[in-house]
């Protein structure tokens, strides 16, 4: 297939989401910046809280009151779907051009329709087809996301087909349309282990042969090795690094990156203990001044009040942090260290 | 910190815990008012040791039964057959008030630690309910400094008493279930999935509080989790159950460097490696198919329709578990 294109499909520029809630505004997103250009995977890695479900909500058109996106803009193929004309644009792009599978299948799947019906329904509200014709193209989708027995399959309920079938439901809906932009929100979080393989691996096949473009959002870094080629590092609402993911993962910048590959347990280590960042995320009712990992952050100095800008630390790699690289967590602190 | 308590070695120690061919069933749907209800084998022919200060890695898929042999070990459950023997002592048919002091010895550790702290109750008041309800004070007051003394143990800050859960984050709620598991000094803690609803970053303080307070207090853990890679972390033993079935336990690095059912491979492989130029090299056995419901469970070996070196034999007759090394059990015929 041809290779990524130089032209960014999707820009999000500067954007900002903030909630209504009782105790107070939310700030969900504070400025987040990213593009991915045809056939791209880009892993958006945080989190609870961090702000990567909401980025993906707003780029679908999902952020409903109480939310709302303050400023930025979110452009495809270059042009704004916030301004002038944007929104209208927007409602035919979703789902066709651009369409979401979401961590939970069961939730998400209609209980009261068979799966084939609602395959069928994607494809003739958004390309027009007659039943007869998305009849026959829900037999192939079926097919091409490894349904065995697709006729008899298509005539079940939700209920009827186990977790790791209902995810492929789903992703066989999101690439009814033939879209160019996939986002994947926690796709196999809900997911055994052995049933995530498989998923990932069907992901990852069609990525490869409708020269897809790929968001995948997850706090599993694992999911992300195997998957994407870019990965993006989410905090308390901002991109702390960037970078591509074979240099992201052999040398981090960040220290919450490199703080979040240490503290991930590893099948094929024998560290016997890991590395835990004490403290948690800040609250995004009243977002710290400066960085927002600096509470938490063994080399904070005073200029951490100061919001460090994404910059770019090596060819490849950027990080929003002001003592970028320095080695931040020590090998292995004394057993005793976590209980004092 | 107190030193540690001069145990034996593990594997000359008498086990705390011993489950011998412990089999569960559940009801099933009536066919109607009168009929007999049906029933379903959750879990067939469980045998294992815990020793103490020992950990035991429980890891199996959803629906595997998991979960169910901790609530039968915890006496939570009547067994269809089989033994379980607490420090020596049959523990299979106990009940009533003998029941409720067996089980000041056993405790358990929640996954969700949201639903599983009372939101009304002051942490002191959650920490201390075991204590009240086994007599050993008459009021929360009274236990402030040994509560006190718990939540120094589990990393807490000391005014963390008076509060309300929902000041605590989730990690930090889940020191509070780990204290009050704590309280009644257990020999036994069944931890039933005690990580998975944390984040990546406060799951390793909660893993790295397990492992100090066993090497303080000698406990010894059952903990059940579906995560390879945290089991790999905490575990001194780790057994893998499928279906309702051990189809093999061993020594942790045993299992993890050298495994033997087909089972245990497919899902080894199956856990993505956080480092993709490791996570390309790997090779990954993909088997098809899914895993079998507990009410259509197949003849034979549960795995063998996703199985490559499945033959006839598998589809008919039960491998045992037996020992296929030193200490290394195995349910398979082929290997």
């Amino acid at each position: 297939m041809d290779a990524i294109s130089d032209m960014p499909l999707l820009e999000v520029e500067r954007l900002c989401v903030e909630f209504d809630t009782r105790a107070g505004v939310v700030h969900g997103l504070r400025g987040v910046d990213l593009s991915i250009r045809r056939g791209e995977t880009l892993a958006i890695v945080g989190e609870s809280g961090s702000g990567k479900s909401v980025t993906a909500q707003a780029v679908m058109g999902l952020i409903d009151v109480p939310g709302r996106i303050v400023s930025g803009d979110i452009k495809w193929k270059g042009q704004s779907l916030l301004t002038g004309d944007g929104p209208k644009r927007a409602r035919e792009i979703r789902g066709k051009e651009v369409s979401l599978i979401f961590q939970d299948p069961m939730t998400s799947l209609n209980p009261l329709l068979t799966v084939g019906a609602q395959i069928a329904e994607v494809l003739q509200r958004h390309l027009g087809m007659t039943k007869t014709q998305a009849r026959t193209r829900v037999l192939e989708l079926l097919e091409a996301v490894g349904i065995p027995a697709p006729p008899r399959r298509a005539n079940q309920y939700p209920h009827e087909l186990s977790g790791g079938m209902r995810q492929r439901i789903m992703i066989a809906m999101a690439i009814a349309c033939e879209p160019q932009l996939l986002i994947a929100d926690e796709p196999t979080t809900a997911l055994d282990v052995t049933i995530q393989a498989q998923v990932l691996e069907l992901i990852a096949g069609l990525q490869e042969t409708l020269n897809l473009s790929v968001i995948l959002i997850t706090h599993d870094l694992g999911v992300v090795a195997g998957l994407c080629r870019r990965v993006a590092v989410m905090y308390a609402g901002r991109i702390v690094e960037m970078g591509l993911a074979d240099d992201l993962f052999e040398r981090p910048s960040h220290p919450y990156t490199q703080g979040l590959i240490r503290s991930t347990p590893r099948l094929d280590d024998r560290m016997n203990r890991l590395i835990a960042i004490e403290g948690s995320p800040p609250s995004l009712l009243s977002p710290p001044v400066g960085c927002s990992f600096r509470a938490r952050c063994p080399i904070a100095v005073e200029r951490c009040t100061e919001q460090p800008p994404l910059a770019v630390v090596h060819p490849g790699a950027s990080a929003a942090c002001w003592r970028p690289s320095v080695p931040a967590w020590q090998e292995s602190p004394p057993l005793e260290a976590a209980l004092t | 910190m107190s030193a540690a308590l001069s145990l034996p070695p593990l594997a000359d120690r008498e086990p705390v815990l011993s489950v011998r061919s412990m089999t569960v069933e559940y009801e099933a749907s009536r066919g109607g008012l009168w009929s007999k209800p049906s029933k379903v084998q959750a879990l067939r022919d469980i045998s294992f040791d815990i020793r103490p200060g020992e950990t035991l890695g429980l890891v199996g898929e959803s629906g595997s039964g998991k979960t169910t042999i901790g609530r039968a070990v915890l006496r939570r459950l009547d067994l269809a057959d089989g033994r379980i023997f607490f420090r020596g002592r049959d523990i299979t048919n106990v009940r009533g008030e003998e029941l409720r002091k067996l089980r000041r010895h056993m405790q358990l550790v929640f996954q969700d630690p949201y639903a599983s702290l009372n939101p009304r109750m002051r942490v002191l008041d959650i920490v201390a309910e075991p204590l009240i309800v086994y007599g050993i004070v008459k009021n929360a007051d009274e236990a402030r400094d040994e509560i006190g003394e718990l939540m120094r143990l589990v990393g807490l800050p000391r005014d963390a008493h008076d509060r309300y859960p929902h000041a605590f984050s989730g990690g930090q709620r889940q020191r509070i279930g780990i204290a009050r598991a704590l309280a009644l000094k257990p020999e036994l803690i069944v931890a039933d999935e005690p990580v998975s609803a944390l984040d990546v970053s406060v799951r390793a303080q909660v893993v790295n509080l397990l492992q100090d307070l066993q090497k303080e207090l000698g406990i010894a853990y059952l903990f059940i989790a579906h995560d390879l890679s945290v089991v790999r972390h905490i575990s001194h033993r780790v057994a893998i159950l499928h279906s309702g079935r051990l189809v093999e336990i061993a020594d942790r690095d045993a299992l993890y460097d050298n495994p033997q059912h087909p089972y245990t491979e497919a899902l080894l492989s199956a856990v993505p490696v956080p480092d993709p130029r490791t996570q390309r090299a790997r090779k990954r056995l993909i088997y098809r198919g899914d895993i079998p419901d507990v009410a259509h469970w197949p003849s034979g070996c549960h795995f063998h329709a996703r199985c490559p070196l499945a033959t006839e034999r598998c589809s008919l007759q039960v491998p045992l578990l037996i020992n296929k090394g030193e200490d290394h059990k195995v349910a398979c015929w082929h290997r």
